[in-house]
């Protein structure tokens, strides 16, 4: 019973200890705006998150789960283009549907 | 009982410091899980060099055959359907390593075993369906076939970075077994890097399953 109770609170305080939730983030000029097939749940997202995280050029990303909307804003005067943001998506497992970028 | 406590928590242990159940992860993730059932417990580490094929090791101990598994596994995602709103994949997970039994007039004797199988699942934000087999070869120590099936319906959807929640049922099908059909209802909690499923089949046993990715 005692094992139990052990078993239960690292249990309970592995899921409840606050974690890096993605923050959403204001899209601005030059940010990108993909729209991707397949995500449908919080692994898909944070499989983005580590991709585009290995990109010099990547500042920031966040991704929407409802609107299926990957946002990734750059660092000063760096950009990817059309391409290298269909490969590294294709790449992580996932579809482009559309690529926008802000004016 | 207290066996199958032991070993979730040894599993714990060992990976609460490191840092989700696909077979593949995205390309460079590492991957460790560690399942328990009625049958037998499990523990599995691999890598993903791309987000098609995982390489890695596997560790079985099926309790009641008193059968130990040390394999390297491949796993390989042969065709992924990505839709706006749903995901599908089909998956071959395949293993080659060595098997040691404890039972009976096998006590103590060794052989090469392999296994394949297939799995296949659809989600989407609110509803899962999945289905796996595999069959084992252990030579002259024991041959076996098993699949199973999941549904899942998750009562909210939530957002990047919440706690995930999933209610979830399992049909095991294990040819051999005297009881073959198992019915295990369970609840998948997913957040951050962990996932974990805790049930309890008809019979009376406990499934704890954890993983982590990083």
């Amino acid at each position: 019973m005692k094992t139990i109770k052990i078993l239960l609170t690292v249990l309970l305080i592995t899921f409840t200890i606050p974690t890096h939730a993605a923050d959403k983030i204001s899209p601005v000029s030059g940010d990108a705006l993909v729209s991707v097939n397949g995500l449908v749940c919080d692994f898909c997202a944070r499989a983005l998150e580590k991709v585009f995280g290995k990109e010099e050029a990547v500042k920031d990303i966040h991704v929407d789960l409802d609107t299926k909307i990957l946002t990734i804003q750059f660092n000063e005067n760096q950009t990817l283009d059309e391409d290298k943001l269909t490969q590294l998506i294709t790449d992580s497992g996932y579809n482009v549907e559309e690529i926008n970028y802000v004016e | 009982m207290r066996k199958h406590i032991l070993y979730s928590l040894m599993a714990m242990g060992l990976l609460i410091h490191s840092a989700q159940a696909r077979p593949v992860s995205y390309p460079g993730g590492i991957t460790a899980m560690t399942m328990n059932n009625g049958e037998a417990n499990t523990f599995h580490l691999h890598y993903s060099p791309t987000a098609k094929t995982s390489l890695g090791y596997k560790f079985e101990y099926w309790r009641d055959k008193e059968l130990k598994i040390n394999a390297f596994q491949m796993n390989n995602l042969v065709k992924r359907w990505n839709k706006k709103d749903s995901q599908a994949n089909l998956y071959l997970k395949s293993g080659i390593g060595l098997a040691h039994s404890d039972d009976g007039k096998y006590d103590g004797d060794n052989s090469a075993v392999g296994y394949t199988g297939i799995a296949a699942d659809w989600e989407d934000r609110r509803y899962f369906v999945s289905y796996e087999n595999r069959y084992t070869e252990a030579g002259n120590l024991d041959d076996f076939y098993m699949q199973s099936a999941r549904v899942g319906w998750a009562p909210y959807e939530g957002d990047y970075g919440d706690l995930h929640t999933w209610l979830m049922l399992e049909v095991s099908h294990l040819p051999e077994n005297k009881d073959n059909f198992e019915i295990t209802p369970m609840v998948r909690l997913f957040k951050d890097v962990h996932l974990l499923e805790a049930g309890m089949n008809t019979k009376g046993e406990i499934l704890f399953n954890y993983v982590i990715r990083y």
